[in-house]
């Protein structure tokens, strides 16, 4: 497609009939000149009329076409040629991987520093007339300004998330679809690390635009904390961090479980270890902590922030119409010292006054009793008729989950389950008193001859008993639901409402941030941590990045990365090459013309 | 300076400045013949006259290498004066010879007509019968061959008052020509060759048959060799009234061409049928043009 920069010029063209014109007419006599040998001149003229009306033809279509040369010269033509120096105004997106992958220090130098400079060099290459789309590592696409896109990288920073480069590169092709430039690119500048690409059910259609990828090289080796799970969640004072390490670094490094900036265990893992880090705090409450491991080129995946609730254990006491198994079980978690003697949680077969964990009793005469007491209490539950059969337990439940129940009272009404036997309600809570369908005996359930009894009992009173905790994990930017109970996030201390859809997005920074009740009491925590896929710095295969972006990618060197960037766009002013031609043109005619007039030879 | 006083030597046109025909021819002659280191009478008789010591400049075929073996000295022979050929000098005055090219340049005719004079006054004083013809369409003026003393005033007078003609019939004319030239002898053609070449041709070829020595003059403005004039233009022949329109740049290299092939050709057929051909362009001195004459009629001895 040709356009003109000066295209009133082209009424130039009308000059070009100037020859043909004066040749049909403004034809005049010649002159008559006396001349003795007509004879010679008509042997001549009769030899050479067909070589003069070919030459004369020629030089009619030559002066027409230098006429009309100049004029095409002089209207600026501009074309697509690959060679060219400019282009024409572009859609052109920039896909920044500035993931935490993109912190990785290679050869002294950050990754997203040469990743920045090539996206400049980009930018520097894009005209005003361009429009240009930034993507960042959280894969919106953003239509910027040239001076914008520029600001943009000069503050730009690794992000700890993960990048999906392959929904990135559709949605900003998406962005573009609308675009009336006559040339889509997308450039990806990325390290192109295997886990960016989505894989399975998670790959949609291949972007339809021209990719170009560009990577600079990467770590071969990196370790990283991939996740880590405190067990038990409230340590009563003492607990463990279970922390598993990933990334392609097989060497063993020292692990570390540091809460405010005192190391309270340590050990030694490697590539795909579980490291159990074993400590206990000296004082109730909610602590932030965090896991580290020795520093690599990538340092920002080498740590793991994460919360520990510590509170004393539980108190806890048994009625003895709640069954002989739960006794004997409570007064083993009490000689352990998981819980303490006092009755901070009844297990019971009657509704008390505290915190309550009721069974059906044994006479089912005392269920109408019970079901008043329950009523007086406001609880929205009741026992219902007893059903045998055989079920198994699931749920919130701790240990229990999987355990066989053959015996049960339904569980009637509306409230939380926290567990559920054959689909029906068996455990419920309402406020402080939750409800078993199921006595603790083995004609009721196996569980009191289950090896799980005893842990089952602790999480009741550690878990349930206790003041509920939640625990959130997030990457940064995610979007979670919270529990029902939480009203604020604690936000740099700063209380942040949470709507009232629970749903929250998790802050860009990593850390632990506290969730809060109507109280101001902290109930859990959303802990934000890089995903561990930014761990694995294994670059994709080429085929898994042409299978992803489309047939139309290209994997390119910073040089073919410059000699492709808008080529689809390229053009040239053809001003030069036309008056260049005008001028062979125009030889060709003084030559033409002038041929015959030149060589005399003397008989 | 001798070159000074050789008006053979001078620009045809100057020389014609000097005065009428017989002045021109006689001092064209006498240049010529001043230019010569020997006669160019004597010597292409036949009869002994004396002998003489050689001179730097004499030609070595008349050293008598005999008496220079008895008296080891060089001497060389010179030979009477005599006389016994007829010359007729053939002068085209058509149309086409009333032309020049430049305007300090004399027309084809007035070249012809003052080398005719000379050529006359060359051939009487070696006694030879000059005769004098004169044709365009028709023979308008005809002297014939005599070696009277007068004979040169005569034919000066014939060469002088010849018109130049409208056209050129040249093969009625030459068949006319060639029959009255019934003895035989050297005939001289001066014409600038317009006509058709076979018959002109054939016309010489019937006079070689009859035992004539045949000299042609193919005379020539420069102007003709080389095509010139405005851009373009109607070129109007002088005897036909034809006109061409032509663009004399595009034709020049051609035209050249064609009339080099033409005077080859001319130059080629004529010696092949013992032919003398001389291509004289009217810029070119007298002198040079008596030369190659003389030196032809050397040869007929």
């Amino acid at each position: 497609m040709i356009g003109f920069l000066q295209p009133l010029a082209l009424l130039g063209l009308l000059a070009a009939s100037i020859p043909p014109i004066l040749h049909l007419l403004a034809r005049r006599l010649p002159p008559v000149v006396p001349f003795p040998a007509v004879r010679y001149l008509s042997e001549t003229e009769r030899r050479q009329s067909r070589r003069l009306k070919l030459r004369n033809l020629l030089l009619l279509l030559l002066r027409t076409f230098l006429i009309a040369l100049i004029a095409l010269a002089a209207s600026r033509p501009i074309a697509r040629a690959p060679w060219g120096g400019s282009h024409e105004p572009s859609a052109v997106a920039v896909v920044l991987d500035n993931s935490l992958s993109s912190g990785a220090v290679v050869d002294g130098r950050r990754v997203l520093d040469v990743l920045v400079d090539q996206g400049r060099h980009v930018f520097d290459r894009a005209s005003d007339e361009d429009r240009v789309w930034l993507v960042l590592a959280d894969g919106l696409p953003r239509q910027v300004s040239l001076p914008e896109a520029r600001s943009v990288l000069d503050t730009l920073s690794p992000w700890p998330v993960r990048l999906n480069l392959s929904a990135a590169v559709r949605a900003v092709s998406g962005a573009m679809r609308d675009d009336p430039s006559p040339a889509h690119e997308v450039v990806v500048l990325s390290d192109l690390q295997a886990t960016a690409f989505a894989s399975g059910s998670d790959r949609d259609a291949p972007a339809d635009r021209r990719v170009l990828a560009w990577a600079p090289p990467t770590l071969e080796l990196n370790r990283g904390v991939d996740s880590v799970r405190v067990q038990p969640a409230v340590w009563s004072p003492a607990g463990e961090v279970i922390a598993s390490l990933g990334g392609s670094d097989p060497s063993p490094t020292a692990v570390r479980l540091t809460v405010t900036d005192r190391d309270i265990a340590r050990s030694v893992g490697g590539r795909d270890d579980r490291v159990v880090l074993a400590g206990s705090m000296a004082q109730s409450g909610w602590f932030v902590a965090t896991v580290k491991l020795d520093p690599d080129e990538l340092r920002v995946d080498d740590t793991r922030t994460l919360a520990i609730r510590s509170a004393p254990p539980g108190a806890a006491a048994a009625d003895p119409g709640a069954g002989a198994f739960l006794v004997e079980a409570l007064e083993v978690l009490r000689q352990s010292g998981r819980i303490r003697d006092g009755r901070g949680l009844l297990f019971s077969d009657q509704i008390g006054l505290g915190v309550s964990v009721v069974f059906p009793p044994e006479d089912p005469a005392l269920i109408g009793a019970l079901n008043r007491g329950l009523s007086g209490r406001g609880i929205p539950w009741q026992f219902g008729p007893v059903v045998e059969g055989e079920w198994q337990v699931s749920g919130d439940v701790g240990p229990a989950v999987g355990s066989d129940v053959y015996r049960r009272r339904r569980l009637e009404g509306d409230g939380v389950v926290l567990g559920t036997a054959g689909d029906e309600p068996w455990i419920v809570r309402e406020g402080n008193v939750v409800l078993v369908g199921s006595r603790m005996e083995v004609g009721w359930t196996a569980l009191p001859v289950d090896a799980a009894f005893v842990p089952f009992l602790d999480f009741m009173v550690n878990r349930i008993g206790a003041a509920p905790s939640w625990i959130v994990p997030a990457f940064p930017g995610e979007v979670r639901e919270v529990p029902a109970a939480a009203r604020s996030l604690a936000v740099h201390g700063t209380p942040v409402p949470i709507p009232g859809d629970r749903r929250v997005v998790a802050p860009v920074e990593r850390g632990v941030y506290f969730l809060e009740d109507v109280d101001g009491d902290t109930i859990g925590a959303i802990e934000v941590n890089h995903d561990p896929r930014e761990t694995d710095l294994q670059q994709a295969p080429s085929r898994i990045v042409e299978s992803t972006f489309g047939g139309d990618v290209q994997l390119l060197s910073a040089e073919g990365l410059d000699r492709e960037l808008f080529r689809g766009a390229r053009r040239a002013d053809l001003a030069g090459a036309l008056l260049i031609l005008a001028l062979l043109v125009a030889v060709a005619e003084f030559g033409l013309s002038s041929a015959g007039g030149a060589a005399r030879r003397e008989p | 300076m001798a070159s000074a006083s050789r008006i053979d030597l001078l620009d045809p046109y100057e020389v014609a400045q000097l005065g009428g025909l017989e002045i021109v021819a006689e001092g064209v002659v006498e240049g010529f013949l001043a230019g010569l280191h020997r006669s160019p009478f004597r010597g292409f008789s036949v009869e002994f006259a004396e002998h003489r010591p050689y001179e730097a400049g004499d030609e070595l075929r008349y050293v008598d290498w005999r008496m220079l073996a008895r008296s080891d000295k060089l001497f060389v022979k010179q030979y009477e004066e005599e006389t016994n050929l007829r010359s007729m000098i053939v002068l085209d005055a058509s149309a086409s010879m009333d032309w020049s090219g430049a305007e300090r340049r004399l027309s084809k005719l007035d070249y012809a007509k003052r080398l005719t004079a000379a050529l006359a006054l060359v051939f009487l004083r070696q006694r030879d019968a000059t005769g004098f013809i004169g044709f365009d369409e028709e023979v308008r003026s005809r002297v014939p061959a005599r070696a009277r003393r007068q004979q040169w005033w005569t034919l000066l007078r014939a060469v002088h008052n010849l018109p130049a003609g409208h056209g050129t019939a040249a093969a009625d004319a030459l068949r006319r020509v060639t029959g009255m030239l019934r003895r035989r002898g050297l005939v001289v053609f001066i014409s600038d060759m317009l006509f058709d070449r076979d018959l002109a041709l054939l016309a010489m070829q019937y006079l070689r048959h009859r035992g004539h020595q045949v000299l042609v003059f193919h005379v020539m403005d420069p102007a003709e060799l080389f095509l010139e004039g405005p851009p373009e233009a109607r070129f109007e022949d002088l005897e036909t009234g034809d006109l061409i329109s032509v663009r004399p740049r595009d034709l020049r290299v051609a035209y050249n061409e064609t009339v080099r092939r033409a005077i080859d050709a001319w130059r080629t057929q004529c010696r092949r049928s013992g032919i003398a051909y001389h291509h004289v362009l009217t810029d070119a001195p007298f002198g040079y043009v008596l030369r190659r004459a003389t030196a032809r009629r050397a040869r007929l001895g």
